[in-house]
């Protein structure tokens, strides 16, 4: 039982950390022409001033999705349905 | 310019026809805009910009209807959804809280993978010859659906019930990633998300239920997404088209899925695989011999 709540509570931490690291990633490709993203990013592009916002919006959205995970994973328990 | 005038108001009223009707079918919508003017000899660029903003209006057309057809279902979801997020918790009993969510996990794979991979894929397979030989594999794929279709139980009267039920949180996303499949010309969103929904013992009414509330935030999300263009230079020449070809859409697309709801209740996906098989071998036999 002990070990289940912490193992809970470490899911909610991976996953706002990981939420929290996707958003920033996601303003940066907004922010950022390709020429300028770090070299280990997707779409990194010596020379060139295209912005990839669609990696922005993808990067966005699997944050919220961790969020809402931990929003979930953080609310009071429910019985299983019988 | 030059190019956009290949777009004439009757080229972009049959395909306005066609995009509503195989959106929904599934027969892969672009499978079948990439075939078409092959096989008409209508000298239109698959990859222009002025030809992707056109298709970008047909597709918002025709995401506008789907959600206006199932407006009811929509906003009891999102309601279950606001339930949910205010109780921190999915209730069992709340069948419109646990579809929402299904649709939300089936979404976000296919959203990704379209996001990452729709302009490569497009560019890597959009010629006639191939969308031809995809049309055939999609036949395939609809049939081997119905061979190994699971038949589970069907207790719950209410259809969203009956989904939520079902459908288990590994099947959503199992489901919305095949959608992803629809990036290549020539296999349909709804024929893979309808297979996949047969796979997990879904009926076929239910199955076309859950790919079309799939279908409508993804096609309405990238329509929206592009939408601009048709609004910037590329879409110089075309707006007058596009504008003519969405209303047909629609109005294919409102009839298509009225269709589709009564055939699904009784029919399968049988006449689509045949359909799809001897399409796409007729579509490659011609271009194999022109």
């Amino acid at each position: 039982m002990l070990r289940r709540m912490r193992n809970d509570r470490l899911l909610v931490a991976i996953a706002v950390v990981v939420g929290v690291v996707l958003i920033v990633i996601a303003a940066i490709y907004w922010a950022e022409p390709a020429q300028s993203l770090p070299s280990f990013f997707p779409g990194h592009e010596s020379g060139s001033s295209h912005h990839h916002v669609k990696h922005g919006i993808a990067a966005f959205l699997v944050g919220l999705a961790c969020f809402a995970f931990a929003w979930f994973r953080t609310g009071p328990k429910r019985p299983s349905p019988t | 310019m030059i190019l956009a005038s290949l777009i004439s108001y009757p080229r972009a009223i049959v395909l306005g026809l066609l995009q509503g009707v195989s959106e929904l079918f599934p027969v892969s919508s672009l499978g079948h805009t990439v075939i078409l003017p092959g096989l008409l000899g209508w000298n239109i660029h698959q990859n222009a910009p002025y030809f992707l903003s056109f298709l970008v209006a047909t597709h918002f057309a025709t995401a506008i209807v789907l959600f206006l057809f199932f407006r009811r279902d929509w906003v009891r979801i999102l309601e279950g959804i606001g339930r949910s997020l205010r109780d921190r918790g999915i209730d069992p009993a709340d069948a419109d809280a646990k579809l929402g969510w299904l649709l939300v996990v089936g979404t976000i794979p296919a959203g990704i993978l379209g996001l990452l991979l729709q302009d490569t894929l497009r560019k890597a397979f959009a010629s006639p010859r191939t969308a031809a030989a995809f049309l055939i594999a999609n036949g395939a794929l609809l049939y081997g659906a119905e061979l190994l279709r699971r038949r589970a139980p069907q207790a719950a009267d209410d259809d969203d019930t009956r989904i939520a039920r079902q459908v288990s949180w590994r099947d959503a996303t199992i489901i919305g990633t095949a959608q992803s499949l629809a990036l290549i010309p020539g296999f349909s969103r709804s024929g893979a998300s309808m297979g996949g929904s047969l796979l997990v013992g879904l009926s076929h009414k239910d199955a076309a239920r859950f790919a079309f509330l799939l279908a409508t935030p993804l096609i309405g999300a990238a329509a929206l997404l592009k939408l601009p263009q048709l609004f910037g230079h590329d879409g110089d020449g075309v707006r007058g088209q596009a504008l003519v070809a969405s209303l047909c859409s629609a109005a294919t697309a409102y009839l298509a899925v009225r269709f589709l709801m009564r055939f699904f209740e009784t029919q399968t996906l049988v006449p689509f695989a045949v359909y799809c098989a001897l399409a796409g071998l007729g579509a490659t036999i011609y271009f194999a011999v022109s």
